[in-house]
């Protein structure tokens, strides 16, 4: 009966999201797994410094393991990743450490590679249904992207005016829940009325088709006033198409952008102000949890507390976004203008 | 003893090296699961580049088997989503990929288009389609079975994909090297006026073929589709590059009449294991793309460099 009843108090604790008594777990360093970091495909600034906090991670907890950072080329991301992510159960890797970009069709792989004993730990975009997956690191909270973005938006339009989204690909299962979470911020609150919405469309995550993207947006709509793009290569092209054709006093851009990339559209008026976390630190908490997974000293379930390094203590809790998978919140995101963006781009 | 000396013996030799590099290199590679997975990894280019190597021998191309792939596996998600029996759809599906060889055919052999040409326009139509019925959505939720039958061993561990690889290429091979059927495509393919002086109704049997290839593709969809799960618009594209590049590795000329089912067995053994043995060690996407373009270079180049080759590496010449 006692036990029923610690049961039921542990239950409770859970339940209501309240862990300071559960114990926080200090991970213990210096064992031994070997680990792949892919990315949707190689290439990509922000993958890269998703590794550079990776290689950060996996020297501070000394694993004299291997940490591989391989991934596919653009057009064969698909297959590629289903073809890493098979061979990474074959190699008996401790983990993957996956940014899917190949929506459901990667399940099988990662089922089996779970069923090998490998790790599956996604980082910036989540296999959509979370099944074959352990744990999905989260970079910010899917909803509040759609708040950010809108106000920003309602910010830079003056409160009225007309908006476009250029995404990267159609099945990058985080864009399609940002641009969804930016509808339903737009219709929640009677303040963003006047910001009409009037198109999607998808510029692959590569530069030149993001940049023609964006031209076609601004020929189809003559009045638009704004382009929002939620990922660093499709803000990156639609702030130099802009640019180049003399368009940043009629259309701005904004979305979600490296500070690198981006300060000087940002001086000069194209991009008044865009949003991001840091993908360094991204890629160092998914390799604390990977670590932790795949060396057996995390169990991988909801209400577990853990310390990662430098950036504090986190929680496995249900992904509020996606039933029956779990997540870890990472945030906060940091909205950057001329005031700040100079200073983050060094 | 001339096929020892011939472009298969050296695509033989090349195979040792590679599986041998590969065997004590990469601990696991051996296993029976990596061997299967290597098969499974690709196993609808293969079975698509079986096919080609008729179409190629006959002097034509097939540019749409990679947008047929897409076409037939997003027809599935879609049927099967409204609410259709999957066995229904599995056999709708491989209509259409008849349907759509029959297409090519009609137009290439008929109308007497280039197959470049022809199929060109089909892969940018098939795929058009696939797109327009799936729009930008994911469909998965396929039937129990059908996962398995993609997924799963049938017999022992090799799974179903992989059995009909080999039971294909039985029944082509002896379709190809000891039939009339095999014997006509060469000589359409060296030269198709005088095989229409010969009284070989040419037309027909293109079209034939290029049914092959639209079935085939269809049905490589299918496969594809219960491997994985889940299809969406984008299914294979570009896997029409990666077949042909199989092909032409293989011997297969492509001007035609010239080639082997052997050839193209010994040039998909050898890309399967060098990509497998890449991926083991961890050899990122862009080097692998690159290691197999520069075979192919070579496998361009290294048959028609006369001074410098020695003459067991030259292709059998057929007179």
């Amino acid at each position: 009966m006692k036990h029923v009843l610690l049961g039921a108090a542990a239950a409770m604790m859970l339940t209501t999201a309240n862990f300071a008594y559960a114990d926080t777990i200090k991970l213990e360093p210096g064992k031994e797994t070997n680990m792949v970091l892919l990315p949707k495909f190689l290439g990509i600034l922000v993958f890269d410094q998703a590794n550079e906090g990776a290689q950060e991670a996996h020297k501070e907890l000394g694993n004299p393991g291997k940490l591989e950072f391989t991934g596919p080329t653009p057009e064969n991301s698909t297959a590629g990743q289903i073809e890493i992510m098979t061979t990474a159960g074959t190699q008996k890797q401790g983990a993957v450490m996956l940014s899917n970009n190949a929506g459901d069709q990667i399940v099988p792989a990662a089922e089996a590679a779970q069923a090998a004993g490998t790790k599956v730990v996604t980082w910036d975009s989540p296999i959509p249904g979370g099944k074959g997956e352990s744990v999905f690191v989260a970079q910010v909270d899917f909803g509040s992207i759609g708040t950010v973005m809108a106000d920003m938006a309602l910010n830079i339009l003056g409160g009225k005016g007309k908006m476009a989204v250029l995404s990267a690909t159609p099945d990058a299962s985080n864009q399609n829940a940002w641009i969804e979470s930016m509808k339903t911020a737009l219709a929640a609150d009677p303040k963003y009325k006047d910001i009409e919405l009037v198109d999607v469309v998808y510029g692959d995550d590569q530069a030149e088709v993001s940049y023609n993207r964006a031209l076609a947006l601004v020929d189809k709509y003559p009045d638009l006033g704004l382009i929002m793009s939620p990922t660093t290569v499709g803000i990156q092209a639609s702030a130099k198409a802009m640019q180049d054709e003399g368009l940043c006093d009629k259309v701005k851009v904004s979305g979600l952008g490296l500070p690198s990339e981006m300060a000087s559209y940002t001086m000069n008026g194209c991009a008044p102000e865009f949003a991001l976390w840091d993908f360094r630190d991204l890629g160092y908490l998914t390799y604390f949890t990977s670590y932790g997974l795949a060396t057996g000293q995390l169990k991988g379930e909801i209400g577990e507390t853990f310390t990662a390094g430098r950036m504090g203590d986190y929680t496995i809790e249900a992904d509020p976004g996606r039933e029956g998978a779990k997540r870890i919140l990472m945030g906060p995101f940091t909205v950057y203008n001329k005031d700040n963006v100079e200073a983050a781009a060094k | 003893m001339s096929r020892l000396f011939s472009w298969e013996g050296f695509l033989f030799a090349c195979l040792i090296v590679i599986f041998t590099f590969n065997a004590v290199a990469a601990p696991d590679f051996l296993s029976i699961s990596n061997q299967i997975n290597l098969f499974q990894l690709s196993i609808e280019k293969i079975i698509l580049a079986l096919v080609m190597t008729f179409v190629i021998i006959n002097a034509e191309i097939d540019l749409s088997v990679g947008s047929m792939m897409g076409l037939s596996a997003c027809t599935f998600g879609y049927l099967h989503q409204m609410g259709m029996p999957a066995a229904l759809v599995i056999l709708i599906c491989l209509c259409i990929g008849v349907a759509g060889g029959l297409f090519n055919g009609w137009f290439t052999a008929r109308l007497g288009l280039p197959s470049l040409v022809v199929t060109l326009a089909t892969l940018i139509g098939f795929r058009g389609l696939a797109r327009v019925m799936l729009e930008d959505r994911g469909i998965g939720g396929f039937p129990d079975w059908f996962a398995a039958l993609g997924q799963k061993g049938l017999i022992g561990p090799i799974p179903f994909a992989l059995i009909s690889f080999v039971v294909l290429f039985f029944v082509l091979y002896i379709l190809l090297e000891r039939s009339g059927f095999g014997r006509k495509t060469y000589v359409i393919g060296s030269n198709r006026d005088v095989a229409d002086f010969a009284g070989i109704d040419t037309a027909r049997h293109k079209i034939i073929i290029f049914t092959m290839s639209g079935a085939a593709a269809a049905f490589a969809g299918l496969l594809y589709a219960a491997r994985v799960g889940a299809v969406r618009g984008d299914v294979a594209s570009g896997f029409e590059l990666d077949v042909i590049t199989i092909v032409l590795l293989g011997g297969v000329s492509i001007f035609g009449g010239k080639g082997s089912l052997v050839g193209t067995l010994l040039s998909i053994l050898i890309v399967l294991n060098l990509r497998n043995g890449m991926a083991l060690l961890s050899i990122t996407g862009h080097i692998q793309t690159g290691v197999i373009g520069l075979l192919l270079i070579a496998s361009v180049v290294i048959p028609r460099t006369k001074l410098a080759t020695p003459s067991f590496l030259k292709p059998e010449v057929t007179p």
